[in-house]
């Protein structure tokens, strides 16, 4: 009877033990697997209709367009074209295709596909369908035969060329057999692939994440010792995956803090690649309000934000401040741009100068991220100083979104990060302050016909050196009328598993394109 | 009243209660600041555009009459579409329901294999310093909010130890989902990696589910057993000579067990509200955050959906309670 | 009434309960007098954020360089403000509903039972953090969305109190004597399930307080940087384990104040509720 329960007891332990035993064993039998722990959740895998750099890895790993950026500062490489041409006019661009290119299922790229992509992105009217809705006409895309694609646009545009990796292709005789109602197969798609990429998805659970196995037979070959099979897994606690890396089971994770950072740097599992980035901090006016149209009383508020105590204390000093709309690590913002500096004085001096009533302003911060939220307390503690009552919100980034899509529900500040969609400064301070791209893309409903003006020759010449001047002159104009509150350029930092190396970081992609890295097995 | 009629009648008052209920949400999620057709038609919608989905919506017309739509779209078996995920909302839901339910029906029996003894414990040995510590720690857990506790168990657990996952439901994507139980389905499939993985972690939501309902069930039992300890009943057998171990076992335990099959219900109740934050969280893959983040994102017939969902387990929870409490005690129930 | 503070003071469990919440609300009362710094709830020193607890900061700074202990103190205000308008409105709604559904029993009571049965039927924590997103997050909301969603407790309670009530025969030959009904149910019904109600409003003060620092937690209370105790738990972490101290502070607040209200709503329902007391 007693060895029995000494035996049963025993038995139990063991049990407990290897419920508790840590599962090191388990990730070092695993084969040539990546496993990224993803911050933002895989809630749909359309590449046509999700488009933050959160969830970039379906888009950079499943998918393939025409172009593709790579590298730091970004190069703009042919992809599943190999060449492409532009007419005279600038409204023209002709893709030739590459002949060897297939989908998953082996069926060969043509231009139908090409097409079928621009006119389901126009159709949805998501993500990167903002691009070209006022440039490309739906129906007018042209295939002249299955290797060429034409694209006619309505005006000459500057940045279409820098937009068109967006334009990733999907399947159209696969996508087209699953269309339910005119959907554009968007209910399919949202949980399926259709794509050339260089994985295939082999699963997806929303709640989970989704893997991929290595599509051997793509088009632009490999090179090395590629990895395999890759994961991404939502992992939205921050905390589990500081401590994933550090025990080995992630191989790879994004959204850390630079506190979270530091604290990974003594684990002998972890790597912290670092680089210059391009995704700028700001604090975005809503410039169309009562109050934030007045230019004193946006100064006031520029002068008002502890720029150096924000960097120092809050960001540890891992960023730069960037003064001005663009980032600082591309071109566009005139040499010595100074910006504003925390000077409560002369904040009070500029408040001195509106003429309008004041009243209580309000602060939209970003649900998640608690820089964007310590910003907004930061913000409100300083403007209360000056006499500046503030209301803070936070919400997550879909509802924020929804708000700026029009001037009446764009809050008057919002802290936020304005990410690469494209490399070039109309990215930033273009969209940013056009008033052509209000509901659009615009982040501060400033709306300046000098501006403008500006902009509307910029789009237009491809001259780059008068492109140059002219989005210096722009940023001058949004820096002096203080439109947007600009903090910091975002320094990035890849906490990556030791055994993973050749991590090819492009600010477009934010290090998720896996095809150029190698794992030790 | 027997069996059949009670679950008649449970449920001629399952519908209007299901009914008001959604009335309720139904005006709540009109009220949302953010317009509903916005949120539909998505980024970069022209007026036309959201105008259109505003009519396909049937947002345009006055609420009752939206109400009356919605309400045969759900007899349909349709709850709409979720703005968020892009998914129809039953497969959001039927997709998610497994691990809201592996994870509280864990909980229960979790509380009452803790609670059950220990309560008995506590009755018999009434007013020992063993029975005071058990109400001071029952006191205690009934009064430490569950993601307080929570955050406690993964500092200790996860991030100092290091012996069981900080969050998450599984290390590996889920096996072949037979049951949605990953625990069963692995074991079932005989995939043992994945079942130790998925016990590992469902042990620290379990744990932090179960404690605050084990200390509602340990007080509850030991006054059930003091009570029993009292009742004529067994004050006779004692008189009678039987031995104390028969009496413990043959009358208090069940005078005991038979009341406290009641509170199972209530500990069911308190685990379905305990998941809803202790899911936010483990980021459990349930039910909890799923209607936390159709909130947070004005996801307003995700959140219909989900109310409607919860409302309607909570209904079968209850009638399961009674149904149990019937083939304990026929007599009691009523 | 001073047969109650006897039996209270000798009732260990009730003086303890007792002695608790009275700290809690003496310590949200005089907050601002007794804080080390009062000016945390508002403003910042972000060059001292997340020290550990020193004789400076007795449970260490927060991530905006703000004294937890004195927003622990401070936010107790909030959270009492809360909780007591919560309580006294459930108390106004859910007491009378329940006299009426309970005594009457015809189509008013079945609406009136329905309605409270209604809200009853999901974890109210659901519907609050429905109604609190609805209306925006701020202590208004909270308080509304709590209100709203906590009556039917009290209602449910009345309720059946007053069905057995109503059996009973001096109830009985009141109404056969041709008392008027607001009679009844005010001279003879709420006297008789008055401790009933008493019990009850004490264990929902720390439930209410508890939901409130939920809807916190969740990001839907009062915005930051208001020094709401769910809020300042969920804030902290971010900074864990590093951080550890970070949430003791409100936790333990949290913990002190529902503490006192179990504890005190346990010796009162020994000491007004003979039944119980019987059972020992």
């Amino acid at each position: 009877m007693a060895t029995s329960r000494r035996e049963i007891l025993k038995l139990g332990l063991l049990g407990l033990a290897s419920l508790a035993g840590n599962s090191e064993s388990a990730s070092a039998q695993s084969r040539n697997r990546f496993v990224f722990a993803n911050s933002s959740a895989f809630d749909s895998l359309d590449p046509h209709t999700v488009f933050d750099q959160g969830r970039a890895a379906v888009r950079f790993n499943l998918y393939d367009g025409l172009l593709r950026f790579v590298d730091n500062p970004p190069k703009l490489i042919p992809w599943l074209a190999e060449s492409y041409a532009v007419s005279d006019d600038g409204k023209t661009y002709t893709f030739k295709l590459r002949a060897d290119a297939t989908f998953h299922d082996g069926t060969p790229v043509t231009s139908a596909d090409v097409a079928y992509s621009i006119e389901r992105i126009l159709a949805l009217r998501k993500g990167p369908a903002s691009f070209y809705l006022d440039l490309i006409e739906p129906g007018s895309t042209q295939t002249p035969d299955p290797h060429t694609v034409v694209f006619n646009l309505t005006d000459p545009s500057a940045i279409f060329l820098t937009t068109v990796p967006n334009i990733l292709v999907v399947n159209s005789a696969l996508v087209r057999s699953k269309e339910k109602d005119g959907d554009w197969g968007a209910g399919w798609l949202a949980r399926n692939e259709a794509g050339t990429g260089s994985y295939i998805l082999r699963r997806y659970e929303p709640a989970v994440g989704w893997s991929g196995q290595r599509f051997t037979n793509h088009f632009a070959g490999w090179a090395g010792q590629p990895i395999d099979e890759i994961e991404f897994r939502t992992v939205q606690e921050t905390n589990t995956r500081v401590l994933g890396l550090m025990r080995g089971d992630f191989d790879g994770a994004d959204g850390l803090t630079y506190e979270q950072i530091q604290r990974l740097r003594p684990s002998p599992n972890v790597q912290i690649l670092e680089a210059e980035s391009m995704r700028i901090f700001l604090l975005a006016l809503n410039n169309s309000k009562p109050l934030m149209n007045d230019v004193h009383f946006r100064r006031a508020l520029a002068y008002s934000f502890d720029y150096d105590g924000f960097i120092k204390n809050i960001m540890k000093d891992s960023v730069t401040r960037n003064p001005g709309p663009n980032p600082v690590t591309i071109w566009g913002s005139p040499p010595g741009l100074k910006g504003y500096s925390f000077d409560l004085a002369k904040a009070r001096e500029e408040l001195a100068q509106v003429k309008q009533p004041l009243r209580k302003i309000s602060i939209n911060a970003l649900a998640g991220y608690s820089e964007s939220e310590q910003a907004a307390v930061l913000f409100q503690s300083a403007l209360r100083q000056i006499g500046i009552e503030a209301d803070i919100d936070v919400t997550p980034w879909p509802v924020v979104a929804s708000r700026f899509a029009k001037a009446e529900t764009q809050a008057d500040v919002t802290p936020v990060w304005r990410s690469t969609f494209y490399v070039d400064p109309n990215n930033w301070v273009g969209e940013g302050f056009g008033t052509r791209y209000h509901g659009t893309r615009t982040m501060s409903y400033y709306s300046n016909p000098a501006f403008d003006q500006l902009l509307d020759q910029a789009l237009l010449t491809n001259d780059h050196e008068r492109r140059r001047e002219l989005y210096e002159q722009m940023s001058q104009i949004v820096s002096d009328d203080a439109a947007g509150i600009f903090i910091y350029n975002t320094r990035w930092f890849g906490p990556y598993s030791t055994r993973v190396s050749g991590i090819r970081f492009s600010p477009a992609s934010n290090g998720n394109d896996i095809r150029w890295a190698t794992m030790t097995r | 009243m027997n069996v059949v009629s009670m679950v008649v009648n449970r449920l001629v008052w399952f519908v209007p209660t299901v009914l008001g209920l959604l009335a309720v949400v139904f005006v709540l999620a009109r009220i949302v600041p953010t317009d509903p057709a916005v949120l539909a038609a998505g980024e970069n919608a022209t007026a036309e555009q959201v105008q259109e989905a505003r009519e396909r919506l049937a947002l345009d017309r006055p609420l009752p009459e939206q109400f009356v739509e919605y309400l045969r779209q759900v007899v349909q078996g349709d709850l709409g579409t979720s703005f968020y995920t892009q998914q129809p909302i039953v497969d959001d839901l039927t997709e998610r329901l497994p691990a809201t339910l592996e994870l509280t029906i864990l909980g229960v029996l979790a509380a009452g294999l803790i609670g059950v003894p220990l309560g008995v414990i506590s009755g018999l040995n009434r007013n020992s310093w063993l029975d005071h510590l058990l109400r001071l720690v029952s006191v205690l857990f009934i009064g430490v909010a569950p993601f307080w506790i929570a955050m406690q168990l993964q500092l200790l657990f996860s991030m100092q130890l290091g012996w069981l996952p900080l969050s998450g439901r599984i290390d590996d994507f889920a096996p072949e989902a037979m049951t949605g139980f990953l625990t069963i389905d692995a074991l079932v499939a005989g995939d043992l990696q994945n079942f130790l993985s998925a016990l590992r972690h469902i042990v620290l939501p379990t744990l932090t589910l179960a404690l605050p309902g084990a200390a509602v069930i340990v007080r509850f039992t030991r006054t059930s057993v003091v009570e029993a300890v009292n009742s004529p009943s067994v004050a006779y057998q004692t008189a009678m000579g039987l031995p104390r171990r028969v009496i413990v076992w043959k009358y208090i335990l069940r005078l005991a067990l038979n009341s406290t099959v009641t509170q199972l219900g209530l500990v069911f109740g308190i685990s379905l509200t305990g998941a809803v934050v202790i899911e936010a969280v483990f980021e459990w893959p349930g039910l909890g955050t799923y209607a936390v983040r159709s909130i947070l994102h004005s996801d307003y017939n995700a959140v219909m959906g989900v109310t409607l969902c919860v409302g309607v387990l909570f209904a079968l929870s209850n009638l399961l309670v009674d149904l149990l409490q019937m083939a304990i005690d026929p007599r009691g129930a009523t | 009434m001073i047969n109650l503070i006897t039996s209270i003071v000798r009732h260990r469990t009730a003086l303890v309960g007792l002695i608790l919440l009275s700290l809690v609300v003496a310590v949200a009362i005089a907050a601002p007098l007794i804080v080390p710094y009062p000016e945390d709830a508002q403003t910042f020193h972000i060059e001292r954020r997340l020290l550990p607890p020193s004789s400076e900061a007795l449970f260490g700074t927060d991530r905006m360089g703000g004294d937890i202990f004195s927003r622990v103190v401070l936010g107790a205000r909030m959270t009492l403000l809360i909780t007591a308008t919560v309580v006294l409105s459930g108390v106004l709604i859910g007491v009378p509903i329940g006299l009426v559904a309970g005594y009457y029993n015809n189509g008013i009571s079945l609406v009136l039972g329905g309605g409270a049965e209604i809200l009853l039927a999901v974890p109210q924590i659901i519907l609050a953090i429905a109604i609190t997103q609805s209306l925006g997050p701020s202590i208004g909301s909270v308080i509304l969305a709590l209100s709203v969603t906590y009556w039917p407790f009290w209602a449910r309670i009345v309720f059946t109190e007053t069905r057995s009530m109503c059996h009973e025969t001096f109830v009985e030959s009141a109404i056969a004597l041709g008392v008027s009904a607001w009679r009844v149910i005010f001279l003879h019904i709420l006297p008789n399930i008055a401790s009933s109600i008493v019990v009850r409003t004490t264990t929902a003060i720390g439930t209410t307080a508890f939901a409130s620092a939920t809807l916190g937690f969740l990001g839907l209370g009062p915005p930051p940087p208001s020094p709401e105790w769910g809020r300042m738990i969920a804030e902290s972490r971010d900074y864990l384990p590093d951080a550890w101290w970070y949430a003791l502070a409100p936790g333990l607040a949290l913990l002190l104040t529902v503490l006192g209200c179990t504890l005190f709503g346990d010796g009162l329902r020994d000491i007004l509720d003979p039944k119980t007391r019987r059972r020992g």
